[in-house]
This record gives structure tokens, C-alpha cells and sequence, in this order.
């Protein structure tokens, strides 16, 4: 599998890291899209956002994980999976 | 060990080994009483993205305050200038130059492990990146001779009373984000732990890092970590504390300890 071109993970390495172009990417994604030169190929991938279609454009997986995290909640994630483990490192102190 | 733990309810007997494992290895490094620890991991593309990606890279600030993914504390602990300042330097005439980061937030690779042997960051940390995130990864064998080169600046350029430990953090097995993602190569972890708790660390650097992905993943190179790590201690045999093979967490999840 060939790697994704840079501006793909440029866009998903800008939305891990601009919470202003999340919120921008939710309302106006076409034009967000315009801005990094995402074709018409990519955008169909990543608009389905799925693991399937991530891993067809070649995404890098930890960019895979954040553009997942972003698509699921944008940027609000459930509880931590380390939350029953934080809380036993509380105790032992 | 590896760097990261997930929810334990899917397999709760295992977690609790591996749980177990960890803290383990927190009361050994706690029972040694170190004056610093090194913990060679990699950045999941948070700190060190796409836009400039080195291979080896050191982190030299007096103080790291974590990212905060997976919903590790930003609690801040203390930084090691001095020592680090001083490794680059000796490794740059050895044959390695490697980067100085200044600005780090360290995510779940590093502020996971720290948070459970450091707890409360009370010893200091050298943060120390093997970048396997690049698409071309540094070779096993230049990991294993970096290894090599911390081992002689601490004998050479340190005072001998000064205690340190090194934690490879991260592996094993895995295929984030693969086709085969849920694979677990249960051999090939266990052919790692065995070798470096027997003292033949050296014969990992023999691989490539195509032979590692193919066999562990591509998020399987961090096994790079622990080979690293076995190399501060080339010859020293050791015990594997925990291994678990574990589908559920998508990883093959172990630690073990080298003494010299």
C-alpha cells in the first residue's frame, strides 16, 4: 500500500492540533478540502472516514487513529480506556 | 514493557496480569533508587508529525508536561538538560547526531510509562525517541549501536555513583490500523523476550525493520525500544515479568527486566 500524499496528512495532522479548523472542517469541509488540494479520489475517502477507506488512501496509522478520534466525537472522546488504571495509581500513592 | 493498557472488561484476567506486570516493574525501578530514568519510546505523530521526522531525537528541557491523550494527567516532571545536553554531545563524536527537542508534550508512549513507574514524577527523564512513525525507520542495528553509545557515556562521562534506568517502552506485536489489525504474532514476541532476557539482545539487531513489520506490524517497531534498551546492558540476562498475548487489545502486551 502506497503512503497518502503529504497534503492528506497535513490536513489530519492540522485538525489533530487546530480545534478552529475542526469546528470549520464540521461546517465547511469542501472548502477545507479546497485549501490542502484534496482531489476528488480523497475527498470520497475521507468523507466515508472509515478504517476501510483510510487505510485505501494509505493514511498513516497514527493519523488514521486521530482522524478517527476527530470524526467520532470531534475531539470529545468518551471516558479514558486508562480510567480504571488512573484511579489504582491513585490508590497506591 | 509496553506503553499503553486499554479497558480491561473484554479480558479482564489478562488485564490484571498485565496490570499486575506493570506495577511490578514500577516497585523494582522504585527499589533502585535511580537518579534518572530513560525511557527510549516513540511519538505517535503528536509531537514530531509528517513535516519533519528524524530519525533519533533526545529530549533536553528541564520540565515535560504530557499531552494528555488517553486521559493521562498533565502533571508535569522534571527533565534531565545536563545529562541530555551531554549524551547528544558525546553521541554527535560517536557517529550519531541526534536531535535536540526542547518542546515536548509527551503523549501516551512515554507519559504512560512514566506515570506508572514515576509516579508522581519524582525522578527525572531523559525522553528519549526512536522514530519508527517514519516511514523509514532507523535500522535495528544502528538502534542496538545507539544503545551502545549510552552505555559508554554513562561509563566514561558519568560519575560512577549516579544510578540510572533505562525503560524501552512500546511493542510488541501489532498491526494498528493494518489490514491485519487483531493479529498478535505470539512467537515472534516470544523469540524477542527470549532472546534479550537470555543475553542475546545483539542477534535482534541482525533484523531489518521490513523483517520486523512483516513479522510484528508496522506499530510492532517498537520493539526498536526494547532492542535499545538490551543494548545499555548487552550482555546481562534477565526475566520476562509478564506476556500476554492479547487480540482483545489488538497487541501482544510484556515486560521484562535486565540487571547487569
Amino acid at each position: 500500500m502506497s503512503p497518502a500524499p503529504y497534503r492528506v496528512h497535513r490536513l489530519i495532522q492540522d485538525l489533530n492540533r487546530d480545534p478552529r479548523l475542526v469546528v470549520r472542517f464540521e461546517n465547511e469541509a469542501e472548502a477545507v478540502f479546497e485549501q490542502y488540494g484534496i482531489t476528488d479520489a480523497e475527498r470520497l475517502l475521507l468523507r466515508e472516514g472509515t478504517p476501510r477507506a483510510l487505510m485505501a488512501l494509505g493514511v498513516h496509522p497514527n493519523l488514521q487513529m486521530k482522524f478517527l478520534r476527530i470524526r467520532r466525537a470531534a475531539g470529545v472522546g468518551g471516558p479514558s480506556p486508562l480510567a480504571s488504571y488512573l484511579r489504582d495509581l491513585e490508590q497506591g500513592r | 514493557m509496553s506503553h499503553v493498557v486499554f479497558e480491561p472488561e473484554k479480558c479482564p484476567d489478562k488485564a490484571a496480569r498485565v496490570w499486575a506486570g506493570m506495577r511490578e516493574i514500577a516497585r523494582r525501578i522504585h527499589s533502585l533508587d535511580p537518579d534518572l530514568l530513560i525511557i527510549a519510546t516513540n511519538d505517535h505523530l503528536n509531537n514530531f508529525t509528517l513535516a519533519l521526522q528524524a530519525p533519533f531525537i533526545v529530549g533536553v528541557a528541564d520540565e515535560y508536561t504530557p499531552l494528555g491523550d488517553m486521559g493521562i494527567p498533565k502533571s508535569p516532571f522534571p527533565g534531565s538538560r545536563e545529562f541530555a545536553d551531554g549524551f547528544v554531545r558525546f553521541a554527535a563524536g560517536a557517529g550519531f547526531d541526534v536531535a535536540r527537542a526542547e518542546e515536548i508534550a509527551p503523549d501516551h508512549g512515554l507519559a504512560f510509562p512514566n506515570l506508572v513507574v514515576n509516579p508522581g514524577g519524582r525522578v527525572p527523564v531523559l525522553p528519549f525517541y526512536i522514530n519508527v512513525a517514519n516511514d523509514i525507520p532507523p535500522t535495528p542495528a544502528r538502534v542496538w549501536a545507539l544503545g551502545g553509545v549510552l552505555r559508554e557515556f554513562i561509563t566514561r562521562e558519568r560519575v560512577a555513583a549516579e544510578r540510572v534506568v533505562v525503560l524501552g517502552a512500546g511493542g510488541l506485536s501489532h498491526w494498528l490500523c493494518e489490514p491485519e489489525q487483531g493479529r498478535v504474532n505470539e512467537a515472534f514476541d516470544r523469540m524477542v523476550i527470549g532472546k534479550i532476557v537470555s543475553g542475546r539482545g545483539c542477534e535482534l539487531a541482525g533484523l531489518t525493520s521490513d523483517e520486523i513489520r512483516r513479522d510484528a506490524g508496522r506499530s510492532g517497531l517498537e520493539v526498536m525500544h526494547w532492542i535499545f534498551a538490551a543494548a545499555t546492558v548487552p550482555h546481562a540476562r534477565g526475566e520476562e515479568i509478564f506476556y500476554e498475548p492479547m487480540p482483545e487489545w489488538i497487541t501482544g502486551m510484556g515486560g521484562i527486566a535486565l540487571t547487569p
